[in-house]
């Protein structure tokens, strides 16, 4: 009899095709009212002695059952999954929703690492106006009225004595009017000059550094922009020179080469067949520079060094035109993304 | 400045080659900017001498010469040349020869004829870029002589840089001056001697003598000016980039070059009674040998006779008195005049000059005599005449002052960071003919040349041991640190997480021109005070922008017309109230265009709108620490209905909008949304600082309520907001409605509010008093109506 409903269970199960199929089966064998059931409560019929023989077969064909139908259960479940997995799979190789990322300007990507670069040696950064006076931008700056270099300087005006700033320099003067030494400021910004052609650009960036401290000297500032090109262009070997050049502001003064980027010092179009590119101007501060801003001379050294933030720019990233920078063509500006 | 290196070497001539002195000038100081060859290589090229020519007996155009190359037997060679005749000197390139182009020459045959060579063109040799015949040489020119030689074309021309402050290095002396110093050897002057008779016919003076501190002249009579320059001057004229004119002015040219004192000669027939120096009248004219006509400035010297101006000092000669070839008698001058009155004056008339350029900077104040001697000499030498004796006016107070500078070792070692040698800085001083007037164990005092106007205090001497040593080997040391940790206020967002966060929504970042066109500043900010520069690069970059809108809109339009029609732009940058620095200040601006997203697989393409930009915006001001509000107001640039001002604590400090249809037609633009905030406050963040949160329950409630359509939600939830209610956590909107079952002037919002106690769950009464004061005061204020 238990045999019979056992086999009849099994056959059931096997052959149950879903869930609810299969707890319909739970029902009608092990159910309150189920055959198994059933014959537990007829146990009260039999002989004592027959009794729990039987009671502890019926037990086991309700155990086996309910091993069947766990076994079919985790089968069908399984099945289910596999058939919801197949109908939610998608094509993977799909790009995310509208997940499109702008960018920042080249030109603000390397005035960025420039800025961080400088940080890392206790630069702060500095700003001043762009239309400036011409205090500022020339007299402090040991630039008299009618000096050769103003002619070299293409200036904008607005009137006699109103300019935009020719460079970031005058930050240098408004520092050092309202800071005392020691100071090491960084000052990057937009510069003007009166000229437009293939290889210049009304506006431009400069960065401008200047320290001032009692015991800052030349060799130090050899060795701070060796380190700092080094760093840049993030080549250890590279080859940097310095060569004696004139600016108003600085004395002794000099202009910084490297080696060639582009040619590796060979020789090319870009470095003019030399090998060597300028890239930045510096010298210690001159005496004047520093009287005008009451700051003893005597007492304190100040280092200054500018850079054009375009032209190391365009030798890091390949760039070949300078007025690229300023045509916002998204066909350009997103390559630096 | 151009010089010729093959010039530079009658002075001084170390033995290395072109290439490494132009190299050791470089890292001198004298930036060399490139270095040419006067001609490209060839070889056997000789001077010949055509002994006979005759007409080919098969050929009209070709002729048969005989040619004298100084060998035993005289070359046969056929030459096509028009110009070709018997007694000619020419270039002939022989068989063997190599001509610029890789061209050999070899033995041919013309229509049946052998030629034993090439009479050569100055273009087949690559000296010139085209000539018309060939090159027809001196009759003097020696037969033989390898023509590389003769014209002296194994000669470099040194283009160099020279800064300002180094006036003393435009003309050979100046250079031999300084590769002297570089090379510690000696240069050699050329030999000036001169005889001088009678005085000059012309009385001169000086009315100025600060400007004009000294001031030379001579006569010379009886001189040809009408035969031609020779050639050996010529070609270092040309070589140096110097046009050839006239004998008298090359001759002027050639000492300007060679000794870098500007001279003047006027033709002394003209001259109408005596010379002065002096201011001009305001409203002289003179005539220029440019020939333009200019209106003098009282400010400018000027050399007068007794009838008008004859030039403006150390800038330009005059028409009227100048030098023809007719010219007979001259009177020739020689100036020194003061640098700062010079300054600027050339520009001033829009003029440029070889001898403005070396009277800016300052001119050896002690080579006038000289320099008047060497012209003179040349004179006489190339056209002959009878010179006079100088007639000199010289103000030695107004010369300039020749302070002794002292320097001590210990500043020495303080600028450069190391010790140099103290017989080698002596030495040095020496080479650059500094004169040590006195000096002591630790310092030197040292009176600087009259030709050094940079050099004037001890920073200079450093720097001109310091180049002299060699920049590259001047030591390299670390920089002291000085140990601070700067602050970094937690309080003040970094400009670069700023723009990071608007890359992050999509932007892309541009840079465009602070000065834009009138037209735009008229169009987008025509209130604001227009800042106009004086000299702009073009009318459409003449106005300080006072906002970053119209570049923006530019950008858009300009990659609009290359297609690129979905688009997110930002810039950072100042803007203009005024010219004072504290009227010049930072501000972000923002603009979107086209649809929200690119074309995608998983959308529907959606135009952008009002509300994208304002999302954009907010999550900038969600970084700081205000709370800003958004105030429908009129901007002429954008679309009315469509604008806000964005006020903080009542103050205005920015805009957003829909562009307005006007200006979008106007500039052809498509749809544009736009804001732009004064930086300042973006970069405002805020510190966080904890607050205990509840963990009890939150009674939340949803109203819905119908208002007039024009009461703007913001008012609504600020009401509720002022009101201040105790376990007020915050009002949520979450639906507007206008349209059916609402009537046509009205519009419905859901609100959700949220209250929480600290201590307790709060019990429904309670909650319910709060809505009802809520829905009590909207009453009360909007006449708000329960839905």
């Amino acid at each position: 009899m238990i045999n019979t409903i056992l086999e009849k269970a099994k056959l059931a199960i096997i052959d149950a095709q879903d869930l609810k199929a299969l707890d319909e089966i739970r029902v009608t064998f092990l159910g309150k009212k189920g055959e198994l059931t059933a014959l537990l409560k007829g146990l009260g019929k039999l002989s004592k002695e027959e009794r729990p023989k039987m009671g502890e077969a019926i037990n086991q064909a309700k155990v086996d059952v309910q091993a069947l139908l766990t076994d079919r259960k985790n089968h069908l479940e399984t099945i289910e999954l596999e058939k919801r997995l197949l109908e939610e799979q998608v094509d993977v190789s799909l790009p995310g929703r509208n997940a499109e990322m702008g960018g920042l300007h080249p030109v603000t990507i390397t005035l960025k690492r420039i800025q961080a670069l400088f940080a890392k040696n206790g630069f702060e950064v500095a700003t001043g106006p762009e239309i400036e006076d011409d205090f500022h931008n020339f007299t402090a700056l040991n630039i008299p009225e009618h000096h050769p270099a103003r002619a070299m300087h293409d200036t904008f005006y607005f009137d006699g004595s109103t300019v935009l700033r020719t460079h970031t320099s005058p930050v240098q003067i408004r520092t050092l009017e309202k800071q005392e030494p020691p100071v090491r400021i960084i000052a990057p910004g937009r510069v003007y000059r009166c000229d437009s052609d293939i290889t210049h650009t009304p506006m431009f960036h400069q960065v401008e550094g200047l320290i001032v401290d009692k015991n800052a000297n030349f060799a130090q500032l050899k060795g701070l922009l060796i380190d700092f090109l080094r760093a840049y262009f993030e080549k250890d070997d590279l080859q940097v020179r310095f060569r004696p050049s004139y600016f108003p502001f600085t004395e002794p003064s000099a202009e910084a080469d490297i080696e060639c980027v582009i040619c590796g010092g060979e020789g090319c179009r870009v470095c003019k067949k030399t090998g060597w590119l300028e890239v930045l101007g510096c010298g210690v501060v001159h005496p004047n520079v520093l009287n005008s801003v009451n700051v003893d001379s005597e007492e304190f050294t100040g280092l200054a060094f500018g850079m054009g933030v375009e032209r190391l720019a365009m030798l890091r990233y390949g760039v070949n035109d300078l007025r690229l920078f300023f045509e916002n063509d998204i066909r350009f500006l997103k390559q630096f993304k | 400045m151009n010089i010729s290196t093959s010039w530079l070497r009658e002075w001084i001539s170390p033995v290395v080659t072109d290439e490494v002195l132009a190299e050791q000038l470089t890292m001198a100081g004298l930036e060399v900017d490139g270095i040419r060859t006067v001609a490209p290589m060839f070889s056997k090229v000789v001077v010949g001498h055509v002994v006979s020519c005759e007409k080919h007996p098969d050929a009209d155009k070709l002729n048969l010469c005989q040619v004298d190359v100084g060998e035993a037997e005289l070359v046969q060679i056929i030459c096509g040349a028009k110009n070709v005749r018997t007694g000619l000197k020419v270039i002939a390139a022989l068989v063997g020869a190599k001509l610029p182009g890789d061209f050999k020459i070899k033995k041919a045959k013309l229509r049946g004829v052998e030629s034993f060579g090439m009479i050569c063109s100055e273009s087949e040799l690559g000296m010139s870029d085209s000539s018309d015949g060939i090159a027809e040489l001196n009759s003097e020119a020696p037969i033989g002589q390898d023509i590389r030689k003769y014209l002296d074309l194994d000669d470099n021309i040194i283009e160099l840089d020279i800064t300002p402050n180094r006036g003393d290095c435009f003309s050979v002396l100046g250079v031999a001056r300084e590769v002297s110093a570089n090379y510690g050897m000696a240069f050699v002057m050329p030999e000036i001697d001169i005889t001088a008779t009678g005085s000059s016919s012309i009385a001169t003076s000086v009315s100025n003598t600060v400007a004009c501190p000294k001031y030379l002249t001579r006569s010379i009579k009886g001189i040809d000016n009408s035969i031609q320059t020779p050639k050996w001057m010529a070609d270092k004229l040309t070589r140096s980039g110097q046009a050839v004119h006239s004998p008298v002015v090359d001759i002027t040219n050639y000492v300007l070059m060679e000794l870098g004192q500007p001279m003047h000669a006027f033709d002394l027939a003209k001259i109408k009674g005596s010379i002065e120096v002096r201011n001009a009248v305001a409203g002289e004219t003179v005539e220029l040998l440019n020939d333009s006509t200019v209106t003098l400035k009282e400010n400018t010297l000027v050399i007068a006779d007794g009838d008008s101006v004859l030039a403006i000092a150390g800038v330009m000669g005059g028409q009227s008195s100048s030098t023809q070839a007719t010219t007979t008698d001259i009177l020739l001058e020689s100036a020194f005049f003061e640098p700062v009155s010079i300054a600027g004056k050339a520009r001033d008339y829009g003029l440029h000059t070889e001898s403005s350029l070396r009277f800016e900077r300052g001119v050896d104040f002690k080579i006038t005599e000289l320099a008047l001697d060497r012209a003179a000499q040349l004179i006489v030498e190339i056209c002959g005449g009878e010179v006079s004796e100088v007639t000199s006016i010289i103000d030695e107070s107004a010369l300039p002052e020749l302070s002794p500078i002292t320097i001590t070792r210990a500043k020495i070692q303080k600028i450069l960071g190391f010790e140099l040698d103290s017989n080698w800085i002596e030495e040095k001083f020496i080479n650059l003919d500094f004169e040590i007037s006195d000096k002591t164990a630790d310092s030197w005092t040292i009176i600087p040349p009259s030709f050094r106007f940079d050099i004037r205090i001890p920073a200079d001497l450093i720097e001109e041991l310091a180049r002299l040593y060699g920049y590259d080997k001047l030591p390299v040391q670390k920089l002291s640190l000085d140990a601070n940790i700067n602050v970094i206020k937690e309080a003040q967002t970094d400009k670069y997480d700023v723009m990071q966060a608007l890359v992050s929504r999509g932007y892309q970042e541009v840079i465009t021109y602070s000065f834009i066109s009138e037209k735009y500043q008229d169009l987008i900010d025509p209130s604001a005070k227009k800042i106009t520069l004086t000299n702009p690069i073009s009318a459409d970059m003449s106005t300080m922008r006072s906002s970053l809108w119209p570049g923006l809109l530019q950008t858009v339009e300009s990659n609009q017309r290359r297609g690129h029609t979905d688009a997110r732009f930002f810039e950072i940058g100042l803007c203009f109230g005024g010219v004072k620095a504290d009227e010049q200040s930072n501000k972000l601006a923002g603009i979107i265009t086209g649809n929200r997203f690119e074309a995608q697989w998983s959308t529907e393409p959606q135009a952008l709108d009002f509300f994208d930009a304002k999302a954009d915006l907010e999550s900038l001001l969600s970084l700081t620490s205000e709370s800003f509000s958004f105030e429908a107001a009129e901007h002429p640039a954008l679309q009315k209905g469509q604008s806000a001002n964005i006020l903080l604590n009542g103050q205005s400090v920015g805009w957003i909008g829909a562009l307005s249809p006007i200006v979008q037609k106007e500039l052809s633009l498509p749809k544009c949304y736009l804001y732009e905030i004064d930086l300042e406050v973006v970069l405002s963040a805020k510190m966080a600082k904890y607050q205990p949160f509840s963990s009890y329950q939150q009674a939340q409630r949803d109203i819905a309520l119908v208002v007039d359509q024009s009461t703007p939600v913001a008012q609504l939830t600020d009401a509720i907001k002022g009101l201040n209610q105790e376990h007020f956590v915050g009002v949520g909107l979450f639906d507007v409605y206008q349209g059916e079952h609402i009537e046509t002037d009205k519009k419905s919002i859901a609100l959700n509010l949220a209250y929480q106690s600290l201590e307790a769950t709060l019990a429904d009464d309670e909650v319910n008093a709060k809505v009802d004061e809520v829905l009590a005061l909207l009453k009360d204020k909007f006449n708000a109506t329960l839905r």
